[in-house]
């Protein structure tokens, strides 16, 4: 299995908060500053307070597989051919409700990546960046 | 709806389609548009309408080109597939306001531009923080993981997934212009290697060059035109409640289109229902793409269509014909335009060896990311 690499383009400020947690081995996701609702991909503006803002809050490091697909060739602009296979799949944290994370399974040692597979927080150094990646709960 | 004015497609053309093409967009939209208005049996001083999608070369430069003496109607539909599809609503709402009596529909593509099919999603903020560096990148992966959905779902087999290129590359090689006209078999389809599981090469659509359009007139004008009325019966639009940006990851069902929506709006306009359908052309991006369109257009129930397009039932002979051209896997992908200039020739009945048996009510589904429009075609009277 491979890893891909690829920097997060990071045009705005608006994900930063999201790989500094990430580069502390945490994770992090915004919520409104008033109600508290998930607001996952972060919007520009909130659509349930627009005049609140969004609170980067840590999140539960579990979670259960809600699709895969094991990537034979990466479509990323540039040459990928030596970071394939990996498996990337959609992850539902536990208690973070209408979320899903877009991730890679690692450490998977020769199991099958599956729907409904409990997963755990297990990011990854490749080159100088940490990725965000699960892998099998037990 | 009933003050609206019965309308017709009245003309279509293309300009050649191929893989890498030397002509720039704009010239390839031009031609096409040039063929379709000729088809129409009208000159460009009689184009009063445009519509398009985001992304084409603006009308004014089109209107230009073609001669076209004044303009009265412009206007731009949503994103291609469903925006091609749907701009015959914009248009009967153009001809019913009497705003324009006839509405030049155009697109074109050419995939061969640098980034290719996938640059617009590389633009996007959120796809290149949260989704690119992970590798998640590309609409052959964001549909591969929709499949593994329904497979978890439903159950679907490769073989069965097989089944929708082996039956567009049968249409496509009845279909002059197509790109691929080689016989491809399931044997073929499954030696065929896996890029993103479920997926191979052969369950994408084709990279194109090329251009398509259509004229939309009253039906009243259409019925003093030389080509039979492909009527609009019914044409409806849909959209999700999520970004094109969350469409592939945060959608609640991953596996829901807004097909539902805007097919229930086009069979109700047409006074139709899916029973009624004799043929289909539906967008077909991806394998995973025909079978959920084929379920929200009511061609068959909620997780059936794999099994459904089972033993060739959607290729030439099965009792329901989908991509009679070779759809955007084997004729050309040019976003749901082809399509339409397909549905209309069928309504004519001059597809030759591919025509459908008794084609009276023809179905177009138009998919664009998290929108979609439904066109209902008949025959007139």
């Amino acid at each position: 299995m491979g890893l891909p690499f690829f920097e997060p383009r990071l045009d705005t400020d608006l994900m930063r908060p999201y790989w500094d947690a990430i580069r502390n081995n945490d994770l992090k996701l915004p919520a409104c500053s008033v109600c508290g609702a998930w607001l996952w991909y972060p919007p520009e503006s909130l659509p349930c307070h627009p005049n609140g803002h969004l609170e980067w809050r840590p999140v539960p490091k579990t979670g259960t597989v809600y699709t895969f697909t094991t990537v034979e060739r990466c479509l990323l602009p540039g040459d990928h051919k030596d970071e394939t296979p990996y498996t990337n799949a959609l992850v539902e944290l536990d208690d973070v409700p209408g979320v899903r994370l877009v991730t890679i399974l690692v450490n998977l040692n020769g199991t099958p990546p599956k729907i409904g597979m409990r997963v755990r927080y297990a990011p990854t150094k490749v080159n100088d960046q940490t990725l965000p990646t699960f892998e099998p709960e037990t | 709806m009933n003050s609206l004015t019965p309308v017709a497609i009245t003309g279509v053309g293309e300009s050649e389609y191929g893989r890498v093409l030397e002509p720039p967009l704009f010239d390839l939209i031009a031609n096409a548009a040039r063929k379709a208005i000729e088809d129409a049996g009208l000159s460009a001083a009689d184009i009063d309408g445009f519509a398009s999608t985001p992304g084409v070369p603006p009308a004014d430069e089109l209107a230009a080109a073609l001669g076209v003496k004044e303009r009265r109607f412009t206007a731009q539909a949503s994103v291609a597939g469903a925006g091609t599809v749907g701009a015959a609503q914009l248009a009967q709402l153009a001809i019913s306001a009497g705003l324009a009596k006839h509405v030049l529909v155009y697109y074109g593509i050419k995939t061969s531009r640098p980034g290719g099919a996938y640059a617009f999603h590389a633009a996007d903020p959120h796809k290149a923080d949260l989704e690119m560096p992970l590798g998640f990148y590309g609409q052959p992966l964001y549909f591969a993981a929709l499949a593994q959905r329904y497979r978890h779902e439903y159950g679907l087999t490769d073989e069965q997934l097989g089944e929708v290129p082996v039956a567009a590359r049968a249409w496509a090689r009845m279909t002059p212009g197509s790109q691929k006209q080689d016989p491809l078999t399931l044997d073929d389809y499954l030696e065929n290697p896996v890029i993103a599981t479920p997926f191979r090469k052969l369950d994408c659509c084709l990279n194109s060059d090329g251009a398509a359009a259509y004229v939309v007139s009253s039906l009243e004008a259409a019925r003093d035109l030389p080509n039979p009325p492909a009527v609009v019966a019914g044409v409806g639009f849909g959209a999700l409640p999520v970004t094109l940006s969350e469409m592939f990851t945060q959608n609640p069902d991953l596996i829901q289109f807004a097909g539902h929506l805007s097919s229930k709006r086009a069979y109700e306009q047409a006074g139709l229902g899916p029973k009624d359908v004799d043929f289909a052309e539906i967008y077909d991006c991806f394998t995973i793409s025909v079978l959920l369109q084929m379920e929200e257009l009511g061609l068959c129930g909620r997780g059936e269509a794999a099994s459904f397009v089972e033993g060739g039932r959607i290729g030439p002979g099965g009792d329901m014909p989908v991509n009679t051209h070779g759809g955007h896997m084997s004729n050309a992908y040019i976003p749901g335009t082809n399509h339409v200039v397909e549905a209309v020739r069928q309504i004519r009945g001059v597809r030759g060896e591919a025509q459908v048996k008794d084609a009276e009510v023809g179905v177009i589904a138009g998919l664009g990311g998290n929108e979609h429009a439904t066109m209902v075609l008949t025959v007139d009277g």
